[in-house]
């Protein structure tokens, strides 16, 4: 593959990883950039992509819609049955406030 | 389906089916890897309660047939981890709609099969869980992502299974396990119940030993369905009978594009032995031409890394999965993440992000949308001249565990052909076309215009009746 500059850089990765909650450790940085820009500089063969195309052809189908109301359901059962923690048929989670952001 | 008519015509009992189908589970899974889990109690429940609908006179198409289902499916009373960390110990509140109608039709579930985590891969080597190989040799991958099921089915351990394909993952891994794969319309089976990956491309279908099973079990699970917004009313068509239709005066358009791409020599050669076989057969042969089907990785790849970035924000461990120790809200989102999704995940949760981030999106996700529309209507141009078109699944025979590990974009090029037909919603079937000079086994794609199953089923079944491979225990496996 010809040597371009990079599209996605150790920068990139930290920021995206951010976005998904995802940790990626500093020393990975960088092995992590020169995977994603390898598959990011195949993707780019779609640059010659006309901006006017068919575009629009799928979505100018109607979102379909079911009518809305509430019914019973196994929520509460799913709930106790699979949360790590829960009381009074709720999930507990750990301190909202005062966290790291 | 063989099974089926025994159980229903009371030769033999769904009981005795499934003792046998265990029996070989027992013998054969400690090689092969196939199954996640087990569930014998459960089955044996299932399959005298298929006997006594027989006995009362029920009509079942699928009385007391054993399936093995993909673990990205829900199955009241068992597990859907889609061999994650961080489904681990989930389990689902009822049966997904695919299992729920196999259920109706007297159908046995035998156990979770595996697959690449959340279904990102092609050779099940992303399983968290364990490896699976391939029954013709035990050195070399399944195919993925659906790989537990190609090889149980291909194992001989159950007569068919369920997988779900977002990119080819039924049909890759049928063609490197010599079985058959079927990826119906997008909007045929409903994915109620399906872990979803990429919400525009998932689709659930069968994996089976011949076509006219796979049209049997596609019958029994299509259909409409109000808890999928995107189930379709269209008529599910007349599978079963069009499987004995012929090839006769069939349109077959023969791709030029997979031609083009420097195939492998074996490939090109069984590709070349197809062509004759449906000209001998009456099939009206042609070359036909679908341009951007050769962009369809790069297509995919955006496409379904963002849609997969966006379905995959819900798992945080808050309301089911395992729990890490931390002391706030934020840290249990990042650490269990971090935690509970392999590389593979991360990396297409990743580049889902990328394509989607401001500064990128329209240079990524917005490019690969409007080239996804030109793809769709080059096939639309395409259908007005073949009835169905004709292409490889696989670029190469099923690969050495451990060979592209390290390589994710060479592995992702193992969906070349396979990526076209779901980008476009088309229905696609993979049909064994015969062995390498090595003894892998080979597949031959047939896809369809969209809710176009009917010709599909016809042109596979004809192709299958003419090649008459035998069916016999893949070697990996014969004691």
């Amino acid at each position: 593959m010809p040597s371009h500059p990079s599209t996605v850089t150790p920068e990139v990765v930290r920021r995206i990883a951010a976005l998904a909650r995802l940790r990626v450790p500093e020393s990975e940085l960088s092995v992590w950039a020169r995977q994603l820009d390898r598959i990011v500089s195949y993707i780019d063969q779609l640059k010659d992509v006309p901006e006017e195309s068919a575009a629009g052809r799928d979505s100018a189908r109607p979102t379909p819609f079911r009518s809305d109301f509430p019914r019973p359901g196994a929520g509460d059962r799913a709930l106790a049955e699979n949360a790590a923690v829960s009381a009074h048929g709720f999930g507990v989670v750990p301190r909202v406030v005062g966290g790291e952001e | 389906m063989a099974t089926a008519e025994n159980v229903r015509t009371r030769r033999r009992s769904a009981e005795e089916v499934l003792r046998e189908a265990l029996a070989e589970i027992e013998a054969l899974d400690g090689k092969v890897g196939a199954f996640l889990e087990v569930t014998p109690d459960l089955a044996l429940d299932e399959a005298r309660a298929a006997d006594t609908r027989v006995h009362a006179g029920e009509d079942l198409p699928l009385a007391g047939v054993p399936f093995a289902i993909k673990d990205n499916m829900w199955v009241a009373g068992r597990e859907a981890t889609c061999a994650s960390r961080i489904l681990r110990g989930f389990h689902p509140p009822t049966d997904s709609t695919a299992v729920s109608r196999l259920r109706q039709a007297g159908a046995v579930f035998v156990g979770r099969a595996n697959m690449d985590e959340f279904a990102m891969g092609s050779s099940t080597e992303n399983s968290s869980v364990q490896l699976t190989r391939n029954p013709h040799d035990l050195e070399r991958i399944p195919g993925g992502s659906s790989g537990g099921s190609a090889a149980a089915v291909a194992s001989g351990m159950v007569p068919a299974g369920l997988g779900s394909d977002t990119g080819g993952s039924i049909r890759q891994p049928a063609a490197c396990c010599g079985a058959v794969g079927f990826k119906p319309t997008y909007g045929r089976v409903s994915r109620y119940g399906l872990v979803a990956f990429a919400s525009s491309l998932d689709q659930i279908g069968p994996i089976t030993r011949n076509v006219a099973d796979a049209a049997r079990v596609y019958r029994v699970i299509s259909g409409f369905d109000p808890l999928d917004s995107t189930s379709s009313a269209e008529d599910p068509g007349n599978p079963e009978s069009s499987a004995v239709s012929g090839l006769r005066g069939m349109r077959v358009g023969f791709l030029r594009e997979a031609e083009a791409e420097g195939l492998d020599g074996e490939v090109a050669k069984n590709v070349d032995d197809a062509r004759q076989l449906f000209e001998s057969a009456g099939a009206r042969v042609t070359p036909v031409s679908v341009p951007r089907a050769p962009e369809a990785i790069a297509i995919y790849y955006v496409v379904a890394s963002a849609e997969a970035s966006s379905n995959l924000a819900r798992y945080d461990s808050v309301r089911y999965g395992p729990r890490p120790s931390v002391r706030d809200l934020a840290s249990l989102y990042v650490e269990s993440r971090t935690m509970g999704f392999g590389p593979e995940v991360k990396r297409r949760i990743l580049l889902g992000t990328f394509a989607l981030a401001a500064g990128y999106y329209e240079a990524y996700y917005g490019r690969a949308m409007r080239a996804r529309a030109v793809l769709s209507h080059d096939f639309e141009r395409a259908f007005e001249l073949v009835d169905v078109i004709v292409c490889p699944s696989i670029p190469t025979p099923a690969f050495r565990i451990g060979e592209k590990t390290e390589d994710p974009l060479t592995m992702y090029l193992s969906d070349i052909f396979t990526v076209p037909a779901s980008l476009a919603g088309l229905p696609a079937i993979s049909v064994p076309s015969g062995f390498t000079k090595d003894g892998l086994p080979l597949g031959l794609q047939i896809l369809g215009p969209r809710f176009g199953e009917d010709d599909v089923f016809a042109a596979a079944a004809g192709f299958e009746r003419e090649i008459a491979l035998p069916d016999e225990t893949p070697r990996g496996v014969r004691s």
